[in-house]
């Protein structure tokens, strides 16, 4: 019951994107197209998960046995790197056309707030191993499907007939602010 | 323990096994890549504006590399790219024909003759399926597609009619592409006396029903086919049309456009004069 909480607050309530405001670069920089997009948010399910396995045992059993808990920034920091430079090999060899696609956002998962952001909270709320790792899933699912949602609005509207002041980037402001307060709907979801 | 000392070497360890691990992930992921492509990637012009039918520059630039694509195949580049390409994968010469886009329509607003109104979205192609706004079907619909397909910037509506400026226009087709009546063409450009001649109209009617919805329309009276010195004009059933084979070794297409009743054969040359003035 508790995974499942975690699991549908990192999703939905607790959104890294559209409640924590993590992550925003991507967010809409990658948005444009829905395929791009959910190329971009498989990328970042994996990263997560991994980063979140990755740091908790790290954290866990070379930081605090060493008692040095005060070094989790720069070591988070080299997991993440490490595993963006990973998966960009991976897809380099395996999808080129989702490598190009991906561009320079691939490697910018590096800088990526919403990934430091998971391995820091993780801490902060003390998960145990399990716990972390569902909250990585889940936290990469729901920044794919918000990603996703954003893409498909943008899709439409780049149809629509927009006062000139609005194309580009004020819209999707717009758009990614009316998105926060639809999903400020399910807060009253659950408690964390 | 000194925790400088173990801070140090614990994270010192830490980066050592995680360069270890992606040392050995790039050696078994690791990509060959023909540095060819990324000589013949240099020589094309990167706006990956997709003319040639390929998703990328980069797409193109392996493609040719493979041998699947023609030097010469990026529109844009043209010529010079063409010429370094060939260079690069140890091919001859190759030829290139120039090419700039041509609007076959250059009737302004007011001499079309308007027959409705529209208030739908404000695109070519969504006005088309209604038949826009003028009485020509064949003629431009005003909304701008072909502006907004161009990634070069080459095309502005004047008068209610594109304008292609020949300097910035690359030949990339994505106009003729966007125009849902299919006015733009991409013809062979001059470069030596710097213009292309077309026949800016597109109506096939013939006078008595182009009359009615054109001021400038070509009526099919034969006028050019007959006055041209070396045939460089024929119809094609009511319409005019260039013989590209033959025009720029015409003498006298100055004198046929001016005895064309309608003035309707155009020259981009012309039209970049009238701009200046």
């Amino acid at each position: 019951m508790e995974l499942l909480l975690i699991f549908v607050a990192a999703v939905l309530t607790n959104n890294f994107v559209l409640h924590y405001f993590l992550g925003i670069c991507p967010f809409l920089g990658v948005s444009s197209r829905i395929e791009t997009a959910v190329g971009m948010g498989l990328a970042v399910i994996f990263v997560m998960t991994l980063t979140a396995t990755v740091t908790w045992l790290i954290y866990h059993h070379v930081l605090v046995r060493f008692g040095l808990p005060f070094l989790e920034y720069a070591a988070f920091i080299l997991v993440i790197a490490s595993l963006v430079q990973v998966v960009e090999m991976f897809l380099r060899k395996f999808s080129p056309e989702l490598y190009r696609a991906l561009g320079i956002y691939l490697p910018l998962i590096t800088t990526n707030c919403s990934i430091l952001g998971l391995a820091l909270f993780m801490v902060l709320r003390e998960y145990d191993f399990i716990e972390g790792l569902v909250f990585g899933i889940g936290a990469g699912i729901g920044f794919t499907l918000v990603l996703t949602i954003m893409a498909g609005i943008r899709e439409e509207l780049a149809f629509a007939d927009l006062p000139r002041a609005f194309r580009g980037a004020p819209i999707t402001l717009i758009t990614a602010g009316i998105l926060a307060l639809a999903f400020m709907g399910f807060s009253g979801l659950i408690r964390v | 323990m000194n925790p400088i000392l173990v801070s140090v070497l614990s994270m010192g360890l830490l980066a050592l096994a995680f360069a270890t691990i992606l040392a050995v992930v790039n050696r078994r992921l690791s990509v060959r890549e023909d540095p060819r492509v990324e000589a013949v990637l240099e020589a094309l012009p990167s706006a990956n504006c997709g003319a040639c039918g390929f998703a990328s520059c980069r797409d193109m630039a392996e493609r040719i590399v493979k041998g699947d694509a023609e030097p010469g195949a990026c529109p844009v580049g043209g010529a010079e790219s063409a010429r370094r390409i060939a260079e690069i994968l140890g091919l001859g010469e190759v030829e290139v024909v120039e090419k700039v886009a041509v609007v076959h329509c250059a009737a302004t607003s007011e001499q079309k003759v308007k027959v409705a109104e529209y208030r739908g979205v404000t695109s070519c192609s969504a006005a088309n399926l209604l038949g826009g706004e003028y009485a020509c079907r064949y003629g431009c619909l005003g909304y701008g597609d072909c502006v907004r397909a161009c990634r070069f910037g080459a095309i502005s509506m004047v008068d209610g009619r594109p304008r292609v400026d020949v300097e910035r226009c690359t030949g990339c087709g994505k106009c003729a592409q966007a125009c849902p009546r299919e006015i733009i063409t991409l013809e062979p450009y001059d470069r030596e006396r710097g213009e292309t001649i077309f026949v800016a109209c597109n109506n096939p009617d013939r006078a008595p029903a182009v009359r009615r919805v054109c001021e400038v329309g070509c009526i099919g009276c034969r006028m050019c086919a007959r006055t041209s010195d070396n045939g460089a004009f024929y119809m094609d059933g009511n319409l005019a049309k260039v013989d590209y084979g033959k025009v720029y070794e015409s003498g006298n297409w100055d004198e046929v456009a001016e005895k064309c009743p309608r003035k309707v054969i155009h020259s981009t040359g012309r039209v970049r004069m009238e701009r200046a003035a």
